[in-house]
């Protein structure tokens, strides 16, 4: 009983990565019907970004919660930075060119950020550096629960928390709403479209960045290619919860951790990274608009 | 026995009932118009009995068979092609392109094709010469090798027309044919529907917006408005029809004198 | 014309035999791979191109279909094939032994991945566009991970193309007439399959659905048969590299492959047998040629897609066709 929880426990951990991934595919999905395919590689960036700030800013060495903070926020920023500039040169660029142009420059552009990432980063994977000293926090029953799994779930709930906020009560929210329900529309409303198209990226972006963040805390060692099957795994979560709806995100990914936890423990550890493609096939068959999504039928 | 028989349709989608208990009757050979204000319905009709939708309730019979819920290729094989009211032509295809496609030939299996070697090409000749006779009929010859959406409106609707009629069928709908056109070339299309039922044999059901378009061309008359249908007859019945001039009360159409 | 082709074929097959005579004496071993690979490449994108540029179906985990063919073919070299080869060399000269195995293996593969390809599309077709599109991705993954734990043909560590029990007997080809009069061949049976008579349905399926549908095409039955012919292909293809490699593993047919073919024939122009040729032929050769480009090759793929897109859409040729195919494509006008 108590390795259940425990196992809950980490499959809650790790899904609450997979969520913060899937709000940024599934926001970016709802204001342009595009799916980023990039955004993988945008959280694998967003840990090589806490790596050199951590290491640029000198807190490498002294585990706080304040450098934790720090390298967050300096993290999010500049991923943030970096999906406004892809929006803006490789997506932007073909709106209304079709669903196909963007889907195929997304592939590239994820080509290109792995790539470039190996060039840059080298290939090698480093090692996160320690922004909190390991220590178990508590033993509940039997479960250990220590301070770094609290402080994944603790930042991505806070997080998670804030976009609800952005998206239920601010202006830009109701904005970004009113885009994805539909964007004609919005537009001769006075809704400054591309702005909040923009404004989306950076959401993402950002969120995802704080995910390979929290990943590195828990999973130090980081490569450049690391975005590779967490970004298509959470891309499967947000397909799961409904792609184009951020409660469906949240869910979704928060579901697949733990299936894929439970799965792994309970059943073969081999087949870790199929759970997800199986759950994405067994969506698609049988309620492809997802959790939360509703149904579409086209005009003839 | 009429050609196409409808009985007690109705189309409802979640909430909303575009065609509500709809019974109507077409003998072969006839020409009938389907006509109403906007949202009235026909093209859902339309949209019914070529398969698109399957009827919330009610039957569609055509030649006797039940042919409710059907697939629409299947509908197409048994004699009913239709147009579509905003243009459905293979665009970067050419204009021959787009009549070859309706063929016999097309619908087979294009892996059987690749196995028979020997009398392939001479079919593919036959073919072409069946598709540039329908092109020239429809007075589309010079167009053959232009692709489809190089072509100016009212070709485009003539293309449609002669792709429908490559399938060879007994039915023909035709959905908004005169849409956008003017009144010279609305008078030309008149002359084009009534040679092509009497050259092909065919039944024609068409929708339209302009009551007086099908008032010298049809044979029958059938109103629909909120999806229900409020008058069937003779187009000169229909047209002093009290309800009929109701509906249309407010609409952009014209009820000729 | 019918003369006229068949000296057509006649020099092809000349030209092939030369190629074989020539190649290992003139060319450097490693030149040979990539030609080898080039080969393979053409076939694996113009079967791609049946469904993504043709059919109008947004593939993108074709990779997954050559890892079957590859697998599949190579488990039945291993397992049967040394085995027979080995028999028939006491009967007939290894060489003509391993001539008539060669065929044998390739539609094995191919079949074995065809098989796949209907039970991949037929649930995945129910789905349009970004939907399919993950469905397919799904797909490969889903196939790849499976082959990555099945131990008997090597699992994690991959796949040798050496039978224990059967040591003397090579089951390598490397035979670039093999692999270019395969490519001739499939080139030949897509564009005939496309341009005549009934290919008409394939375009019509992409240009239209629900205008095809109501002249009678049952497109659902069209994408599942595009689907088939391309996996059958593609699984070719995998046999090819597989049986000139030597050696295979997982890795080399990832959704980063998949994205390559993807890459291909939207370069190449989607709708354009010909542009997907030039253009594997072209990506493939370029960075094995051009020394010190190795980690840039994918660096390279990525800023060509990308700019494609911005800047040239339609790709290299769009939807035409340069000749030979040309005379096929133009027969329909």
């Amino acid at each position: 009983m108590e390795n259940l929880l425990q196992q809950l426990l980490n499959g809650i951990t790790w899904g609450s990565i997979y969520a913060l991934i899937a709000l940024g595919y599934t926001m970016v999905y709802g204001v342009l019907k595009l799916i980023n395919f990039a955004h993988g590689e945008i959280y694998m960036m967003g840990a090589m970004a806490g790596y050199y700030a951590a290491h640029a800013l000198g807190v490498a060495g002294t585990p706080s919660l304040g450098a934790l903070l720090l390298v967050l926020v300096v993290s999010m920023a500049a991923c943030g930075l970096l999906g406004a500039l892809i929006e803006r040169v490789a997506y932007r660029p073909l709106r209304g060119a079709g669903r196909l142009a963007p889907l195929i420059t997304a592939i590239g552009v994820s080509l290109l950020l792995q790539n470039a990432g190996q060039l840059v980063f080298g290939a090698d994977p480093k090692f996160f550096p320690a922004l909190l000293r390991s220590e178990e926090l508590v033993r509940v029953g039997g479960i250990a629960v220590s301070n770094i799994q609290v402080a994944v779930l603790a930042t991505a709930l806070a997080l998670m928390a804030g976009l609800q906020y952005v998206v239920r009560r601010t202006r830009f929210g109701r904005a970004m709403r009113a885009v994805s329900y539909d964007a004609p529309a919005a537009a001769l409303m006075g809704v400054p479209v591309d702005r909040v198209i923009l404004g989306t990226f950076v959401l993402g972006s950002m969120l995802a960045a704080a995910a390979g963040i929290l990943v590195g805390l828990s999973n130090p060692k980081i490569d450049p290619l690391m975005g590779l099957m967490p970004g298509l795994k959470a891309f499967v979560a947000a397909v799961l919860g409904g792609i184009g709806s951020v409660p469906g995100a949240m869910v979704g990914g928060l579901l697949l951790g733990v299936i894929e936890t439970l799965v792994t423990a309970y059943l073969s550890s081999t087949y870790r990274d199929a759970i997800a493609f199986v759950i994405l096939v067994l969506i698609l068959l049988y309620r492809p608009t997802g959790l939360f999504g509703a149904p579409q039928t086209e005009k003839v | 026995m009429s050609l196409l028989e409808i009985h007690g349709l109705s189309v409802r989608f979640g909430g909303l009932s575009a065609v509500s208990r709809v019974d109507f009757e077409v003998e072969a050979g006839s020409l009938v118009a389907l006509i109403g204000p906007n949202g009235a319905g026909k093209t859902t009709a339309f949209n019914v009995v070529t398969g698109v939708y399957a009827p919330s309730d009610g039957s569609v019979v055509f030649a006797g068979r039940e042919i409710g819920g059907a697939a629409p290729h299947a509908i197409s094989a048994l004699g009913i092609a239709r147009t579509f009211q905003n243009i459905r032509l293979f665009r970067s295809l050419s204009a021959l392109e787009n009549v070859r496609a309706a063929l016999q030939g097309a619908r087979r299996s294009g892996l059987r094709d690749v196995l028979r070697l020997a009398r392939w090409r001479a079919r593919e000749e036959a073919a072409g010469r069946e598709a540039r006779v329908l092109l020239d009929e429809l007075a589309l010859g010079e167009f053959a090798s232009a692709r489809a959406d190089s072509l100016p409106y009212g070709e485009q609707r003539r293309l449609e027309i002669a792709r429908a009629l490559a399938t060879r069928p007994k039915l023909l709908l035709l959905d908004e044919p005169a849409a956008g056109m003017n009144p010279a070339e609305k008078q030309a299309l008149r002359e084009l529907i009534r040679r092509l039922r009497a050259d092909h044999g065919l039944t024609i059901v068409l929708i339209d917006h302009d009551v007086s378009f099908v008032m010298n061309l049809c044979d029958r008359v059938v109103v629909l408005d909120h999806g229900e249908k409020i008058a069937d007859g003779p187009p000169d019945r229909v047209r002093r029809d009290p309800h009929v001039i109701e509906a249309y009360l407010g609409s952009d159409a014209t009820v000729a004198p | 014309m019918r003369v006229r082709s068949l000296l057509a074929v006649g020099a092809l097959l000349a030209f092939l035999a030369l190629l074989d005579l020539a190649a290992p004496r003139v060319l450097n071993p490693y030149y040979v791979t990539i030609l080898s690979r080039i080969g393979i490449a053409v076939i694996a994108a113009a079967s791609l191109q049946l469904v993504n540029g043709f059919t109008g179906q947004f593939s993108i985990g074709h990779a997954g279909f050559m890892a079957i063919g590859a697998y599949a073919s190579a488990a039945l070299s291993v397992y049967a094939g040394a085995a027979a080869l080995d028999a028939a060399s006491q009967i007939v000269p290894l060489t003509a032994a391993r001539w008539l195995y060669f065929p044998v293996l390739l539609v094995f593969g191919g079949l074995v991945a065809a098989v796949s390809g209907i039970v991949v599309a037929v649930p995945a077709l129910r789905l349009r566009g970004d939907y399919l599109a993950i469905a397919t991705l799904g797909a490969g993954e889903i196939i790849r991970i499976a082959i990555l734990n099945i131990d008997a043909v090597g699992g994690a560590r991959g796949f040798s193309l050496a039978s224990s029990a059967h040591p003397g007997i090579d089951l390598r080809y490397e035979s670039l007439a093999g692999v270019f009069g395969v490519a001739a061949l499939t080139v030949a049976t897509l564009a005939r399959l496309v341009y005549a008579g009934g290919g008409l349905a394939f375009r019509a399926v992409r240009e239209d659905e629900i205008a095809a549908e109501s002249i009678g095409i049952a497109t659902t039955r069209v994408k599942i048969e595009a689907f088939l012919v391309a996996s059958f292909f593609a699984g070719v293809a995998g046999a090819l590299f597989a049986h000139s490699e030597g050696y295979i593993h997982t890795n080399s047919f990832g959704f980063v492959r998949s994205f390559e073919l993807v890459a291909f024939v939207v370069l190449g122009g989607l709708g354009s047998l010909t542009g997907a040729i030039l253009a594997a032929a072209t990506l493939t050769a370029l960075p094995e040629l051009l020394r010190g480009l190795g980690e840039w090759r994918m660096i390279l793929y990525s800023l060509l897609l990308i700019a494609t897109m911005l800047l040239r859409p339609q790709g290299l040729l769009g939807q035409r066709e340069l000749w030979p195919i040309s005379l096929l494509s133009r027969g329909t006008k």
